[in-house]
């Protein structure tokens, strides 16, 4: 009827083009349109496999995705594990080669891909056939070749190396260690050791174990009617054996009695990150699943959110700052991060407690409840367009145990919330004076004004607690050199040493890269990086000048530039001390990478700086900090004319993709030097 | 709005529209004022997308005045006589839609995706913006502020940013395409407030709009509504201005070294190619998803895999309505000459010109545009486009439903005689990007 009534309106107008329209009001909105959630079809195969299959016969595709229902597991000393399944599984099979599963692949324009927990394909509708044919190959015929377990495990490693020196890495992994403990299955972190730890056995044993069809779903998304998905998962997956499958279960992380605050010490920081972060319970589901969604979007879940207007618009803190809750099966978290300015570090957590206090203790309006509304709505709608959504919200019922038409009328559900619905979620949710409030900066200039938020407890890169670091009572900076020098073989040797060339190499990626360093106690240097022959970068540092040139183009080093070489261009700048005229400072004693190290900062009259790390037990020097170009870790060191010399670096800069491991392929030592070393 | 990016450009472009078997549906027809509308209905899912199509790209400036285009792409957002300054994104964004918009060298594209409901709402926010934008001093100086951050963001500070803007600048002598679309911060700074307000005369008119309405919409209160808020808007009195200039073939082949902010080299060709309504450019098309498209393509397998010379590699038939460019780069894996790594690429090229391709490849090929064309209709916004870009650059509405049938005229030797014809190394653009001294960039 009043369909009829819209109808004959609009032939109105149509006949009256020319009617003006009031443009000083904006239309208001038309009725809520109706949300039509297509239905999903559910069976399931003799053997458990469950099979959920949504219909959509608008493009002529279809997509399989299995998905293993298992509970989450504790990796111990190989964790990491579940990390390497699914691209073994994909690494080759008892009768394809990798290259073949990928040019098959390729070939009817498909994709396949796998996790420890799923396996996903999707192609055109009519290359389901071959499709099918190369997904259960996988499912059921891995050959888990040990050489792409190698490769991996390489891959794993450097990216390891690489998240050690990542602040948000190492926040996530701080965040997780605090929130959940190192003995539940979201606070473990895979090191060195455990990846190592990985065998070609262990991946096999857990693909026998876990991929069995009694604890999976196949969800199949689109053009496939009933019968014919019937007749399909019959034909492909129904001689796959069902098995028993282990179950674990694990103790409830609980709150922290009040709030404390977690710190990873990242000297050459200039930003903190910062998370204010709580273990939530909360599951999909759950009376206060959508109404927390509402909170979120409301305190920290976009560009208009208060998070973002407090800590970006109105004080200019950071780029970004953002919230989440997020609903688990086994515990939720609620979580608010930003990365900010080391300066503003304390009052940035300032504004984080005051956003979250706010919001359980004050609520919030009838306005942003309305925008928020508004926009998860929209969303919401805008999600149903991808059939793969309609799957995900049929693999969710079954697998939370939701109502059938939860997501039907999630809508409804979504907009019947008030504000004192939202305001009461946020208290039972939200504990403000029970937070973990984590930092991963700059410790000597955040730690102590982080004091006033909690007890500031100390973690290291791996999320473990820093190890207790004890300084000699009365060490000095002084102390710390003579004790370096001493080590290496005393000052008288380490002055006997007045020219050095060094040659290095270091392979990244199958690629052979040769250092050459030629140092001068007289103040020259040189150094030449090259591959193959070809020199990529060179620089050289006379007395009063110096050139860097980068494939070709060369440019004179002047003024602070020039310094900053100079005081770099040493072997052993530690013996000529007095000589050159700098100036010591001692910086505490940190951690690097485990071990305790005195920092001290070498200063020339210029201005120009050196940092430098010196193992607290041994006395040598471990590592080089250089904000601008990068970190070095000296490590294997030798005897070499009486002195011991570091025979490996490890070159760490934010400007090379992976660390560079360079050993010592060759020194000479005081071999006399000529112009043409310097050119 | 979306930041006009040289990748996100690219990647517009490389969206090819249109399917095989499904037939788009869609009903059209043009008001007095000239602006041309196609609706099509699609209630699977209860959104729409409204699209405005303007037929003007940075190839219709003044060449004094580079960056008109896409300055506008800004300073439409900023309101209009009825829509508060700064409120046209809070407006659609609280009633929970999204909205976005781009400039090529051809086009200007605006597009909003709302609850089914919001249509009404939609077509007001995109009359009041063809009817009585603001542009006004304060408007032009702020978006000048945020297209000066724009371009320092994406074009100065982003490694390879600049790789469309130096490309085009050699690649075109006399054709208006030798600028990129974020053109000249100078003659943004020039231009008087009469020049903006000229150019938004000039171009953001009905005659040289195409209004594109999809999804859950009933075709006759969408139509009444289009009409209801459309009608009034006055049809462009002057005449609009488009290049009419030939891009002389070239005969030899320009080099260069750009030294940027990167860590890793990179090679870059480009070839120039026909119009993009030509027949070559299907086989151009699928020429380039042969050379790098997929982990089994000729240049990903042999050139990343194999010889591990490059890190990446990528040829992107940048197609324009008056003939664009072929671009190919690629990335040196570490330690790797860059002309070690083009060698390399020219042996692969010339390949492909003396041999041609194998009965498997092509099929391969076959099947890969089948499935990219089925998916590039697979949602309303991209149906939209899909369907105003046929109506304007191909000039008939139902091309959207034909690409299939011009992909499937092209033969193995096709692919064989456009590598020859077109790859040529004599008319080519060379470009070697290279790092800048470390110290430099400190």
């Amino acid at each position: 009827m009043k369909k009829l009534a819209i109808l004959l309106f609009a032939a109105l107008l149509v006949g009256n083009a020319w009617a003006q329209v009031d443009r000083s009001e904006l239309p208001a909105s038309g009725p809520a349109p109706e949300i039509n959630i297509g239905d999903a079809e559910m069976f399931t195969l003799e053997n458990g496999l469950k099979v959920i299959l949504v219909t959509n016969d608008k493009l002529p595709r279809v997509a399989f995705s299995l998905v293993l229902d298992r509970d989450p597991l504790m990796e111990g000393d190989k964790a990491g594990l579940t990390g390497f399944v699914g691209q073994m599984m994909t690494s080759g099979t008892e009768g394809r080669t990798k290259d073949q599963i990928d040019e098959e692949i390729d070939f009817i324009g498909a994709s396949l891909s796998a996790s420890s927990t799923s396996i996903f394909g999707s192609s055109l509708k009519k290359h389901q056939g071959k499709l099918l044919e190369l997904m259960t190959d996988v499912l059921y015929n891995p050959s888990f070749p040990e050489e792409e377990l190698e490769k991996l495990r390489k891959q794993t490693l450097t990216g390891l190396a690489t998240t050690k020196d990542d602040p948000n890495a190492i926040s996530s992994r701080l965040a997780s260690a605090m929130v959940y403990g190192k003995d539940h299955p979201y606070g473990e972190v895979e090191t060195e050791e455990t990846i190592k730890n990985i065998s070609v056995e262990d991946v096999k044993s857990y693909y026998e174990t876990f991929f069995k069809p009694n604890i999976a779903y196949l969800t199949i998304v689109g053009d496939m009617e009933l019968n014919e998905a019937k007749k399909i998962t019959e034909e492909y997956f129904a001689d796959w054996q069902a098995g028993d499958v282990p179950t674990f279960t694990y103790e409830k992380p609980s709150r922290t009695n009040e709030t404390v605050v977690g710190l990873v010490d990242r000297s050459s920081s200039v930003q903190t990150v910062i998370n204010v972060t709580q273990p939530v319970e909360l599951k999909v589901g759950d009376e206060d699943y959508i109404s927390s969604r509402l909170l979120n979007q409301i305190l920290g879940g976009g560009s208009s959110a208060r998070l973002f207007m407090n800590l970006r618009e109105d004080k200019g803190y950071t780029y970004g700052a953002y919230s989440s809750i997020s609903p688990d099966r086994l515990i939720g978290r609620f979580n608010a991060s930003g990365s900010v300015r080391t300066e503003v570090t304390d009052s940035a957590v300032v504004e984080f407690l005051y956003e979250i206090n706010k919001i359980v203790e004050e609520g919030v309006t009838a306005e942003e409840l309305e925008k928020a509304k508004a926009n998860l709505s929209g969303s919401f709608g805008r999600s149903l367009e991808s059939p793969s959504t309609i799957a995900s919200f049929a693999l969710n019922i079954e697998r939370y145990g939701l109502p059938k038409d939860y997501y039907k009328n999630y809508l409804q559900e979504l907009n019947s919330y008030t504000v004192s619905d939202i305001n009461q979620t946020a208290k039972e949710l939200i504990d403000p004076s029970k937070l973990y409030i984590t930092a991963v900066g700059n410790g000597s200039e955040i730690q102590e004004k982080l004091a006033q938020f909690g007890e500031v407890m100390l973690y290291d890169n791996m999320g473990f607690p820093a190890k207790e670091l004890t300084a000699d009572a009365d060490m000095t900076a002084e102390k710390v050199i003579s004790n370096y020098l001493e080590a290496i073989g005393g000052k008288d040797k380490a002055q006997t040493i007045e020219t050095a060339k060094f040659t290095m190499n270091a392979e990244v990626m199958g690629t052979v890269l040769t250092m050459a360093m030629t140092y001068d106690a007289n103040g020259r240097y040189a150094q030449k990086t090259s591959v193959g022959g070809n020199v990529m970068q060179s620089s050289v540092i006379l007395k009063d000048s110096g050139k860097i040139s980068v494939q070709g183009q060369s440019m004179e080093l002047t003024g602070a530039q020039l310094e900053e070489a100079k005081i770099n261009s040493y072997l052993i700048p530690e013996a000529w001390i007095s000589d050159l005229g700098y100036s010591l400072s001692l910086d505490g004693l940190k951690d690097v990478d485990g071990t305790p190290a005195y920092k001290v900062v070498i200063s020339a009259p210029s201005g120009a700086k050196l940092i430098n790390y010196y193992d607290q037990s041994t006395g040598l020097k471990i590592k080089n900090e250089n904000p601008a170009s990068g970190d070095t870790f000296y490590s294997d060191y030798q005897e070499k004319n009486g002195v011991l010399i570091p025979m490996t670096w490890t070159i760490k800069s934010p400007m090379i993709p992976v660390p560079l491991e360079a050993k010592v392929a060759e020194v000479t030592i005081n071999e006399e030097l000529t112009e043409s070393d310097f050119q | 709005m979306k930041k006009l990016t040289v990748f996100g450009l690219l990647m517009a472009w490389m969206i090819i529209p249109a399917m095989a078997q499904k037939k788009i549906e869609f009903r059209e027809f043009t008001l007095d004022n000239g602006l041309h509308v196609i609706l099509h209905q699609d209630n699977s899912t209860p959104i729409v997308n409204t699209s405005v199509l303007y037929h003007v790209g940075s190839k219709n400036e003044n060449p004094e005045r580079t960056g008109f285009a896409h300055f506008f792409e800004h300073l439409m957002f900023e309101g209009s006589e009825n829509i508060e300054r700064g409120q046209y994104m809070n407006i659609i964004q609280g009633r929970g839609g999204t909205l976005n918009a781009f400039t090529s060298n051809d086009i200007t594209f605006y597009y909003q995706t709302v609850p089914s409901n919001e249509l009404e709402l939609t077509l007001y926010m995109e009359s009041e913006r063809m009817l009585h934008s603001k542009v006004d001093e304060t408007g032009v100086e702020t978006q000048r502020e945020v297209v000066k951050e724009e371009k320092r963001q994406s074009y100065d500070n982003r490694p390879y940013g600049s790789i469309l803007i130096e490309t085009l600048k050699r690649a075109y002598s006399e054709h208006p395409y030798q600028w990129a679309p974020i053109g000249s911060l100078d003659h943004l700074n020039a231009a008087t407030i009469e020049e903006f307000q000229d150019f938004y005369k000039q171009f953001y008119v009905p005659n040289n709009a195409t209004l594109v309405v999809a999804g859950d919409i009933d075709y006759a209160q969408a139509e009444s509504w289009v009409r209801e808020y459309f009608s009034e808007i006055p049809r462009g009195s002057g005449e609009i201005y488009r290049p009419n200039v030939t891009e002389p073939k070239k005969t030899e082949e320009i080099r260069d070294v750009i030294y940027d902010n990167i860590q890793i080299p990179a090679v870059i060709q480009a070839y120039n190619l026909p119009p993009r309504n030509h027949p070559d450019s299907y086989a151009l098309s699928m020429l380039s998803t042969y050379l790098t498209g997929g982990n089994s393509s000729l240049m990903t397998k042999e050139l990343v895999d194999k010889q591990q010379k490059a890190l990446a590699v990528a040829a992107i038939p940048l197609e324009l309505e008056d003939g664009g460019i072929f671009i190919m780069y690629g990335i040196t894996n570490m330690g790797v000459a860059p002309e070690d790594l083009e060698s390399e690429i020219d042996k692969l090229i010339a390949q492909v010109q003396s041999e041609g391709i194998s009965d498997r490849d092509f099929e391969k090929l076959q099947n890969i545009i089948e499935n990219n064309i089925v998916s590039g209709n697979s949602s309303v916004s991209g149906v939209a486009q899909n369907l105003a870009e046929a109506h304007v650059i191909f000039g008939d509405t139902n091309y959207i439903n034909q690409v299939m049938d011009y992909y499937s005229k092209v033969t193995q030797e096709d692919i064989k005689r456009v590598a020859n014809e077109y790859l040529n190394l004599d008319g080519r653009v060379v470009l070697y990007y290279l790092p800048k001294p470390q110290e430099t960039t400190e």
